[in-house]
């Protein structure tokens, strides 16, 4: 909790250094964020690329609009505020496009999922069990594919980045009644989704 | 408190997000009732499913890369001005007035230093052309102290001494500067790490790489080694890589996975089937087992078919 206030008294002295151009003081604030605005983004669009050009958006804006901070809200929130909706115009672009699940082809031309081909970090010398999280895996990332981008981006903010609803409501520009409603739809599909697979 | 309250509220739960008088009540409930019991371990156990996700996280290399694209984006970014702005801001009008003769001397007696300074540099380099931003490299500085990767331009030859592991490195910065060291260096492993990462020149990446390959036992350099097998468009250079990453093969498994895309996915055939060769020590990894199947059942190239069969029957059985 000191923590928190001492990261936010910091922020805001940075925050207005920054506001009277000093680029030193941004990119000391992009430096404290910045790490999980990219793992947010890379998760959300399965896609490092897809995630870089969402990052680099994101802090341009920020710094571009900075001026107009208030802080009204913590840094951190207006940054989130950024990145998800970028993130959520990407997703939505991408099922415009029809392009739900971030495949890629191999040389026979088949389809393969990109997260299949991540790298699990956990070291195991249990073949079998990394084989059925493999598979696992595949079915949680075809389920997740069948929520709203809305959905998508509430169920991931709590679920893997551990966010407050009332924090994610803030972010999203909702209340966090409507961010409650939606972690329980998303919750609802996942699970029947995942009991359809079995 | 009844039953559908409480599957309406179990997720919430599950996720602490529920007040403390709700959150003993539910659990209360949930000793009375089998129905909501089941339900609860139910919500546990599709959290704990969830869980098996693998999760993308940035690697130090690509977050550094990322920052750097960033401010040199910024260099060329204005802050937008607010529509305070554009109003009339008395203050500020006043602090302008009370400094600006103060202000035009400071920058009058700047100008007349750095004119003087100027004229003084290039009479001492009088045989060297103009005054372009950057300048090619003309003589041999050895800097002090690390280069900073923002200033760095570009890369322009890297040779290294056949009778020992000096290595000298020629690059373009705002001051072009060449710097020698030998490779156990830390200011020579950060050009190369950034020569094979940034430079348009495949030859020099190619010739960066030759040299990283020489102390893949860094963890720095081996990521950058995966990241060259992975994203750099020189397959020579993807080949290299592979060489120097053999050895790990076994016991780093982002390694591994790095050699598993590439036999999968890469366009050259050359690099799968290096990739292929170096997954040779590999018995017993069920990804591996699985690729080499698909390649022995489904790949057009004959060799990588035949090759991954033959692997395949020296490999024991995975259950």
């Amino acid at each position: 909790m000191l923590g928190q206030r001492q990261g936010r008294i910091d922020d805001t002295a940075l925050i207005r250094q920054a506001q009277q151009g000093d680029r030193a003081a941004f990119e000391e604030l992009v430096r404290q964020y910045d790490q999980a605005v990219l793992r947010l983004a890379m998760n959300l669009t399965g896609s490092p690329d897809d995630a870089q050009d969402i990052y680099q958006d994101a802090f341009l804006k920020a710094y571009r609009s900075l001026g107009n901070f208030r802080f009204e809200c913590s840094f951190y929130t207006w940054i989130y505020r950024i990145v998800t909706n970028l993130c959520l115009d990407h997703l939505r672009k991408r099922q415009v496009r029809k392009e739900d699940a971030p495949v890629t082809t191999d040389s026979d031309g088949e389809e393969f999922n990109v997260l299949d081909q991540v790298a699990d970090a956990r070291p195991t010398h249990h073949p079998e069990r990394d084989l059925l999280r493999r598979e696992l895996g595949t079915k949680i990332g075809a389920a997740l594919e069948k929520l709203t981008v809305r959905e998508r981006m509430v169920f991931e903010l709590k679920h893997y980045q551990g966010l407050k609803l009332r924090t994610i409501g803030e972010i999203l520009n909702t209340t966090e009644e409507t961010a409650k409603n939606t972690l329980f739809r998303a919750t609802q599909k996942l699970r029947q989704a995942l009991a359809e697979m079995r | 408190m009844n039953c559908e309250w409480v599957k309406a509220n179990i997720t919430l739960y599950s996720y602490d997000e529920l007040t403390d008088d709700a959150r003993i009540e539910l659990e209360q409930h949930v000793q009375r009732c089998d129905d909501c019991a089941t339900e609860l371990k139910s919500v546990q156990e599709f959290r704990g499913q969830m869980s098996a996700l693998p999760r993308l996280e940035p690697s130090p290399s690509f977050l550094a890369a990322s920052r750097m694209r960033l401010q040199e984006a910024l260099e060329t970014t204005e802050q937008e001005r607010g529509w305070r702005r554009l109003f009339f801001d008395p203050t500020a009008w006043l602090r302008q007035m009370k400094f600006s003769p103060a202000l035009a001397t400071v920058l009058l007696m700047l100008g007349f230093a750095g004119g003087g300074l100027t004229a003084y540099q290039m009479g001492r380099n009088s045989g060297t052309s103009g005054a372009g931003v950057i300048r090619p490299i003309s003589g041999n500085v050895t800097p002090a102290t690390a280069p900073d990767a923002m200033s760095i331009a570009g890369i322009r030859t890297i040779t290294q001494d056949p009778n020992s592991n000096k290595v000298e490195i020629k690059f373009d910065s705002l001051q072009p500067q060449t710097v020698e060291g030998n490779l156990n260096d830390a200011r020579i492993q950060q050009l190369l790490l950034y020569a094979a990462r940034n430079n348009t020149n495949s030859g020099l990446r190619q010739d960066s790489i030759d040299l990283l390959t020489q102390r893949p036992d860094d963890a720095a350099i081996r990521e950058a080694l995966v990241s060259a097998l992975r994203y750099d468009t020189n397959p020579g250079v993807r080949i290299k890589s592979l060489e120097a990453l053999g050895p790990y093969v076994k016991n780093d498994v982002t390694v591994r996975d790095a050699m598993i895309e590439a036999v999968l996915h890469d366009s050259n055939p050359g690099v799968r089937a290096e990739a292929l060769h170096e997954l040779q020590p590999v018995k017993a990894d069920t990804s591996v087992h699985m690729a080499l199947q698909y390649l022995a059942d489904k790949d057009k190239d004959t060799f990588i078919r035949r090759q991954s069969r033959n692997m395949l029957n020296t490999m024991p059985e995975i259950d």
